[in-house]
């Protein structure tokens, strides 16, 4: 299907752009969107393809799989913790992330670089290395119950990771930089005299910010729901790290069915409903693409 | 003219080592047509800006009918403003753009509904009202802010270059609007412009800044025929500016020495001594040599170098011993070529004189001197 | 109008505290290791009686440690590589064309970017298994490049879109070929973009997990793969100090190109998706 079209789209294109020297046959460009799009079908889409047929394969053919999931206690348990840990953690980000953008508009030159880089830097470390950071601080022989002992807060140490709390606490820290990176982009984007200007037409300061500023700085917000979304639905490392085996989302429940009790059906199955979340949401989303690597201006 | 109705003073302001505005003085009144006119970065925005509430002064006073409002804020001013590119709201429509001000002041719906039609008519806007400000043309834009602006019937408007998006046509049409408006609503306008013919054409009075100062205010008229400092003379219109000597003859009569050549003034100046004289290039009258002339007394001779047809006129410049000065003609039916000898009579009521720049004080500049023809 | 936000808008003060705490927060547990990378023991905690630098030779002298770093390299290298070679293809392919096909493949190149790593992992934890490239040096080459893609196209796509659009026209009509024209007057003003999209593709093989963890067995450990079996042992400060020369070597890439004002276009994740 892909192909025979793309070189459909090669030949149309060849004719209609280039007309200094016509072509014949497949030009140079063409040449290089076959190969590479033969490669991404080869290496990319069909392991994924293949995912989704055994979920209709095995171990018998037709929606056997998808039934039984439907009925699967434990799978309800997993995907309703999923998703109240997914809006907890989404809804906890977008809000500290819209603050902190906003707060990045209105910094001066000096603060708004040291801000960014602070903003920056958590991406470049590795989330291993971050989540340990996370134990090493917040168990309770760390740091921060030391601290909190010494100053008479608390008797004895509690436990800060390995339970929700932790998974929690180590998903927001990762999806904020996500987050306040495209907020800030469209805050920048505003025009910077337009509350200014709804004010000398009467507007307080309240009305200013939720009619102008506001709805001016939606599609930033959009484009980081978007994002947070699609990843604190998928999330694997953090829960498996800091959730110590006591709050465990849809994929590490997806990596028990492969590594230890081997159920593949339950795996396929529920990799391809993931996989149909997230492909429904980049489809009635993919206007935001690319605001949400949107790269921060300094 | 009654008390002032806006009083400015001795406003400055400035950011790091610049200073935007300086001892800047001024009152207007209530139903005038004021322009702020002066080139690219002499703080005419700035000024805007403090008038409008958008920014402080670092000194100075602005008064609303003798009330303080130097740190009033800006929705409790009732000014409206059409800032420099409009700053129509993106994600509004042409209605809701201009119901805005009377949705924030929680009007009933039904009143903000004839009001904003009301606006849109007198700005001939109404085919446009449910689009976004993007899918509209630079004239329909600056209509839309106008309209909102206009809206909420403020006290006074203040408008930043509304023009300079605009091409000249379109430029010309809505020159013409903008006075209609204004007789029409009353309102008070303070308006900036870089542009010297706009501010010309528009202004009861204009206020002509430079480096953050104020050069002159007065009449576009008076300003043009008696500019009280060299940048005024060059910046308004054409202008001839020649190294002269006044000096006052035995009768009490002024007359200036210039290039080897006495040229009678109608005009007394306050002092003798060196100056800058002004006159304006169609104040000249120009003869080719030959023709019979009137005038014989003061004529000039020189020579043609280069002549430029603008249309209804037509630019001549001409050579005067090592100097040149511009005359401009109007429709003449064999007009004089580079290399033609002719002669230069000047216009004695016309003629204007300037202290020598360094001697200047700007105390003095603020108030156009008041000299008898 | 020149407005220099005269009086504050809205609760500016409490959104400026709010944001200067988030930043805190986000920098606290990368600072939070320096101190423990210099522990002088051997679990982890703060220094006791001084700081010692053991923890950073035993990054380059334990068997295991130093292994798992060259590993990496040596994936990440090739990875970076092949990643570079499909996507460059595309975004010089697919430049100006337009349509919903173009459109299609170019979300579907950003796929790995977007899909859930154990999405990933399930799929080529079989399809290595079929081929029979499990626990191989290929194989795990292969997905880190995919993995990289996304990073290739998107720098590249966004500093192609900075082009002169007729630049290959023109090439050709001033007598180059088609190939000359690509190699002459388009790949050198997209130089940057290359070589942004060459360092995210490695970062992200450098750095990549979960879908290593169910595609490799014995044979391949590279050292995020070590760092993941070394935690389960107990939280060794070797980690730290890991973590502590990464944060040094991003400090000076930011400095760098903010001195330098680099046009190496920072896009906001290198990381994969956990
Ligand atoms: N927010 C600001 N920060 C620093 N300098 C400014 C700012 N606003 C204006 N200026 C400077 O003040 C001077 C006057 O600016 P402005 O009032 O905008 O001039 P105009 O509108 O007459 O072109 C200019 O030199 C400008 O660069
Ligand atoms: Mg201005």
């Amino acid at each position: 299907m892909i192909l025979p079209s793309a070189i459909a789209l090669g030949r149309e294109f060849a004719g209609a752009r280039f007309q200094i020297a016509p072509v014949r046959g497949l030009s140079v460009q063409d040449g290089l969107v076959i190969g590479s799009v033969l490669v991404l079908i080869a290496c990319y889409l069909l392991p994924l393809g293949a995912v989704v047929a055994l979920s209709f394969l095995v171990p018998v053919p037709g929606i056997g799989n998808y039934w039984s999931i439907f009925q699967n206690a434990t799978v309800h348990a997993v995907v309703g913790k999923t998703l109240w840990i997914s809006s907890l953690t989404v809804g906890l980000t977008l809000l500290l992330g819209y603050i902190t953008a906003y707060a990045l508009v209105q910094a001066g030159p000096v603060a708004r670089k040291l801000m960014l880089a602070g903003v920056l830097l958590p991406l470049w470390i590795s989330v291993l290395v971050r989540n340990y950071a996370w134990i090493a601080l917040l168990s309770p022989g760390g740091i921060v119950n030391s601290i909190l002992i010494r100053w008479g807060w608390l008797d004895q140490p509690v436990s800060l990771v390995r339970n929700s709390f932790g998974v929690v606490l180590g998903m927001v820290h990762y999806m904020l930089p996500y987050a306040i990176l495209p907020i800030y982009a469209q805050m920048a984007r505003i025009d910077s005299t337009l509350p200014h200007l709804a004010r000398s037409l009467g507007a307080s300061p309240r009305q200013a910010f939720i009619r102008v500023f506001l709805p001016l700085s939606r599609p930033g917000l959009a484009a980081a729901a978007f994002l947070t979304s699609i990843m604190s639905l998928g999330f694997y490392l953090t829960p498996a790290m800091l959730g110590g085996g006591k709050t465990v989302m849809v994929a590490e429940f997806i990596s028990i069915q492969v590594t230890e009790t081997l159920r593949w059906d339950i795996a396929t199955t529920l990799s391809t409903l993931l996989l149909l979340v997230t492909g429904a949401l980049v489809w009635r989303f993919s206007h935001l693409l690319e605001l949400a690597t949107a790269k921060p201006k300094t | 003219m009654s008390s002032s109705f806006l009083t400015i003073d001795s406003i400055c302001k400035r950011y790091g080592l610049l200073r935007a505005l300086e001892a800047v003085s001024l009152d207007v009144t209530q139903g005038e047509f004021l322009t702020l006119l002066g080139p690219s970065g002499s703080g005419k925005s700035t000024l805007l800006a403090i008038l409008a509430g958008f920014a402080e002064p670092d000194q100075g006073i602005v008064r609303l009918n003798g009330r303080d409002i130097t740190r009033l804020a800006p929705e409790a001013r009732r000014f409206g403003v059409v800032p420099q590119g409009y700053g129509l709201f993106p994600h509004l429509t042409v209605y809701e753009n201009i119901a805005f001000p009377l949705r924030v002041r929680r009007s009933r719906s039904a009143s903000i509904n004839g009001r904003v039609r009301q606006v849109m008519e007198l700005l001939q806007i109404g085919s446009v009202k449910s689009r976004l400000p993007r899918e509209l043309s630079g004239g329909q834009q600056q209509r839309v802010a106008l309209a909102r602006a206009l809206s909420f019937e403020p006290d006074l408007l203040l408008l930043d270059e509304p023009m300079s998006a605009l091409d000249a046509l379109l430029r010309r049409d809505l020159q013409a609007e903008l006075v209609r408006l204004h007789r029409q609503v009353g309102t008070t306008f303070v308006y900036v412009t870089h542009d010297q013919q706009e501010a010309l054409a528009l202004s009861d009075r204009i206020v002509v800044l430079n480096h953050g100062r104020i050069e002159q205010i007065g009449t576009p008229r008076s300003i043009y025929a008696q500019p009280a400092t060299r940048f005024v003379a060059n910046f308004l219109g054409k202008n001839n500016l020649l190294q002269a000597t006044a000096a006052i003859g035995p009768l009490g009569r002024l007359h200036f020495h210039w290039n080897g050549h006495r040229i009678a003034a109608g005009v007394t100046a306050p002092f003798e001594g060196p100056c800058s004289l002004t006159i304006r290039p169609e104040a000249i009258v120009l003869t080719k040599v030959g023709h019979s002339s009137q005038g014989t007394k003061d004529r000039i001779l020189g020579t043609v170098v280069n002549h430029t047809f603008h249309g209804a006129s037509a630019d001549v410049i001409v050579a005067v011993g090592h100097e040149s000065l511009t005359v401009t003609l109007t429709a003449a039916a064999s007009p004089p070529v580079p290399g033609d000898e002719v002669w230069l009579a000047f216009d004695a009521e016309r003629l204007w004189c300037l202290p020598e720049a360094d001697t200047i004080s700007p105390a003095a500049s603020a108030t156009s001197p008041e000299l008898a023809a | 109008m020149s407005a220099s936000s005269p009086r504050s808008l809205h609760p500016t003060r409490l959104a400026e505290s709010t944001g200067r705490a988030v930043v805190v927060f986000l920098v606290l547990p990368l600072v939070a290791i320096i101190p423990m990378s210099f522990s002088d023991t051997r679990y982890l905690s703060m220094p006791h009686d001084g700081l010692s630098t053991l923890h950073y030779w035993r990054l380059f002298s334990e068997p295991a440690w130093r292994d798992s770093l060259l590993q990496s390299v040596g994936v990440a290298l090739p990875a970076a590589c092949l990643a570079l070679l499909i996507g460059l293809s595309f975004c010089l392919g697919a430049w100006q064309r337009q349509g919903n096909m173009v459109r299609l493949l170019q979300i579907l190149m950003l796929g790995p970017l977007i899909v859930p790593g154990i999405i990933h992992a399930v799929a080529y934890h079989r399809a290595l298994s079929f081929i029979g490239l499990f626990d191989s040096f290929a194989g795990t080459v292969l997905v880190h490049a995919i993995k990289g893609l996304p990073f290739v196209v998107l720098s590249v796509s966004a500093s192609l879109s900075s082009v002169h659009p007729a630049t290959l026209q023109l090439a050709r009509s001033l007598g180059a070929s088609p190939a000359q024209a690509l190699w002459r007057t388009l790949l050198p003003q997209i130089r940057y973009g290359i070589a942004a999209g060459f360092i995210f593709a490695f970062v992200t093989s450098w750095d990549e997990i979960v879908v290593t963890l169910f595609i490799t067995s014995r044979n391949v450990i590279t050292l995020p793969k070590q760092i993941w079996q070394s935690l389960f042992l107990n939280l060794d400060p070797v980690v730290a100090a890991l973590g502590s020369l990464a944060l040094l070597a991003t400090l000076l890439a930011l400095l760098a190109t903010s001195l330098s004002g680099s046009r190496l276009r920072s896009l906001p994740s290198p990381n994969t998706i956990a």
